[in-house]
């Protein structure tokens, strides 16, 4: 080497240099994490926190506006709403993280597998996902749900997270085949590295931004499914809060009393705006492909 | 370390066809050549030509399907034609490494480059992990990387093009190849870089006693830094020879075509390049003659017959496939109009 390309190559590196500290996530980024770490500590505590009984009746105050008694007001049967929300979150928040984790748990292993080893396994596979994905999940989740009496949480998180498996499948496949046919895999392989680590240490972080993206869109879109499936009083039994079967219920007298309605929905609403938030940023902020100058 | 008259690489008669849906398409046909230890060899042809098929082959990585592989390469004595995966993953790194043509796709985005270099180390070599920075770094500063303890932990996507084919370059070296294949490894990389890279290239086969398979169209290249050149022309060789043999005393019409259609430094201003009439061949509709014919201005009834063998030409070593072949002279110049 020649002192003069060794002189090139250190200007071309500062050129590129890129700072060391990458930029703070941000307040808003902090805020959001705080409200969604607030909303589990809720889900999870709800029975030891200082909250009114969800189930209780007061029928000296029905359908009140809030208050400082009732911070959220009452339903049309006197049970206070601000501890219905906190409860109902313990639904909403089991079914949007247990039935990810069925989907994903199931979903992306086989959906990398199938793309890294191609042939006949792909094939099979990929085909028999596309007939689950033909049949529309939502149909499939009522019918099953219909049937498969008497309806628990765990059914419904089953039967919710199975429906997400071949999509799961589909995006992971589809983001597995993007990378695997790159130069680096083939360069890790002739390097002598093991399927197994290619899997693991290749391709997996790098088909990581798209799955984390993926799994908070299906953790909001399942939220509101179950919200869905409540409307259709396909969700848990009442008298159990849920944040879907609450805005199910509000419907008969939205007129007496919106906040019913509000409540429950500015719960959700914000819950998934967070989440999907955090995962934006998130990605944004441990993207090491692009340079940020 | 092997002595420089040994012969490290035989490639007898190989053939890769893929199936395809418009039927067999052989890609490569054919080829035979001997590499010797520490000799770095050109292959030289047209896009399509069959350059990095060939590659491919003698390193051992087709599809699993759809492709068939027939003849034999014999690399330190390793058969890799119908090879296991466990058998060719004995011989790849340690006596065979490849350099890919785009430094923008041949590195994990997501990885730091140290511990791309530091896989193979550790898998292979089953360094330890401290060991193996070490050496990493030692590989980075080997291929002329500035500050390699700092670069060790970048991102590749931090570096430059040139600096990423240095890092790929790095990574292939590790485990001390025997023969290194570098499919068109300056293609992605601008005209100063590429000269770098090059002589990096040229430097450290002289300094780790490598043998170099350099693929590449561009001529250019391969004039300085060869001892023999091979070229390719639908999937057969046409021609080989040492490099000096084949730039002054080129039998095949096909290589003087390709010759000349390289600027000169020697041309006039404005001078039109010479282009070659037509286009590559359908490898799917190879007719039984020589390939090169309907593009050839010599072609007789002969050429649309009969395929033309390799023969030798007067030089030992110098062999040409060709009916009516350009006529045996020294120093031909290379003349473009």
């Amino acid at each position: 080497m020649s002192n003069f390309s060794q002189m090139i190559a250190e200007e071309e590196i500062a050129l590129v240099e890129k700072p060391e500290k990458s930029e703070p996530l941000g307040l808003l980024f902090w805020l959001c994490v705080g409200w969604i770490g607030l909303n589990i500590i809720g889900a999870i505590f709800a029975n030891v926190l200082p909250l009114q009984n969800p189930q209780f009746q007061d029928y000296n105050a029905l359908n009140v506006g809030p208050s400082l008694h009732h911070l959220f007001g009452t339903d049309d049967l006197g049970r206070d709403l601000f501890s219905r929300v906190v409860y109902g979150s313990r639904i909403s928040l089991s079914v949007g993280a247990g039935s990810m984790l069925i989907g994903f748990g199931i979903g992306s292993p086989l959906g990398m597998l199938a793309a890294y080893r191609r042939g006949r396994f792909d094939t099979i596979l990929t085909n028999l996902m596309y007939v689950f994905l033909a049949f529309p999940a939502i149909i499939a989740t009522i019918a099953i749900l219909s049937f498969w009496t008497p309806r628990s949480l765990i059914k419904i998180i089953v039967v919710i997270g199975v429906a997400s498996i071949p999509l799961v499948y589909r995006v992971i496949r589809t983001a597995t085949l993007n990378v695997a046919t790159k130069d680096y895999i083939i360069a890790a392989k002739v390097q002598g590295a093991t399927d197994r680590r290619i899997l693991l240490r290749e391709l997996l972080p790098n088909i990581a931004p798209i799955g984390i993206s993926f799994l908070l869109i299906g953790v909001a879109t399942v939220i509101a499914l179950e919200g869905a499936l409540a409307f259709l009083g396909l969700s848990v039994l009442p008298p159990t809060p849920s944040w879907g079967n609450m805005i199910n219920e509000s419907r008969t007298i939205l007129q007496q009393n919106p906040w019913l309605a509000v409540f429950p929905s500015l719960a959700m609403c914000l819950f998934l705006l967070c989440l999907n938030f955090i995962g934006d940023r998130l990605r944004h902020h441990f993207d090491v492909t692009e340079v940020k100058l | 370390m092997s002595p420089d008259n040994e012969k490290l690489l035989v490639v007898e008669n190989l053939a890769t066809t893929f199936s395809t849906a418009g039927g067999p398409l052989p890609a490569v046909g054919g080829v035979s050549f001997e590499l010797m230890a520490n000799e770095t060899i050109g292959v030289v042809g047209e896009s399509g030509s069959g350059k990095t098929v060939l590659t491919r082959t003698i390193m051992g990585l087709q599809q699993r399907t759809n492709v068939n592989v027939t003849g034999s390469v014999l690399l330190d004595g390793h058969q890799m034609v119908g090879a296991s995966e466990q058998e060719k993953r004995a011989v790849w790194g340690t006596e065979v490494a490849m350099i890919f043509q785009d430094p923008m796709t041949s590195l994990n985005p997501v990885m730091r480059v140290g511990k791309q270099i530091d896989e193979a180390l550790r898998v292979r070599l089953g360094m330890s992990r401290a060991d193996a920075k070490v050496r990493a770094i030692e590989l980075l500063e080997l291929v002329g990387i500035p500050s390699p303890e700092h670069r060790y932990q970048s991102y590749p996507g931090q570096l430059s093009g040139g600096m990423r084919q240095r890092v790929v370059i790095a990574i292939a070296l590790a485990c001390s190849p025997k023969l290194l294949l570098a499919d068109e490894p300056t293609t992605g990389l601008d005209v100063t870089i590429q000269a770098q890279i090059l002589n990096l290239l040229d430097d450290l086969k002289e300094r780790l006693h490598m043998s170099v398979i350099l693929v590449t169209h561009d001529l250019g290249v391969v004039a300085t830094r060869t001892s023999r050149i091979i070229v390719m022309y639908a999937g057969r060789i046409v021609e080989i020879g040492s490099t000096r043999e084949v730039f002054s005393a080129h039998r095949m019409p096909y290589t003087r075509a390709l010759l000349e259609s390289s600027p000169k430094v020697t041309n006039d201003p404005h001078t039109r390049l010479v282009t070659i009439p037509g286009r590559p061949p359908n490898l799917l509709k190879l007719s039984d003659g020589c390939s090169f014919a309907p593009r050839c201005s010599f072609a007789t009834d002969q050429c649309h017959k009969e395929r033309p063998e390799l023969q030798d030409a007067d030089e030992p070593g110098h062999a040409f496939a060709c009916w009516n072949p350009l006529p045996a002279t020294r120093k031909r110049t290379v003349k473009t109009t």
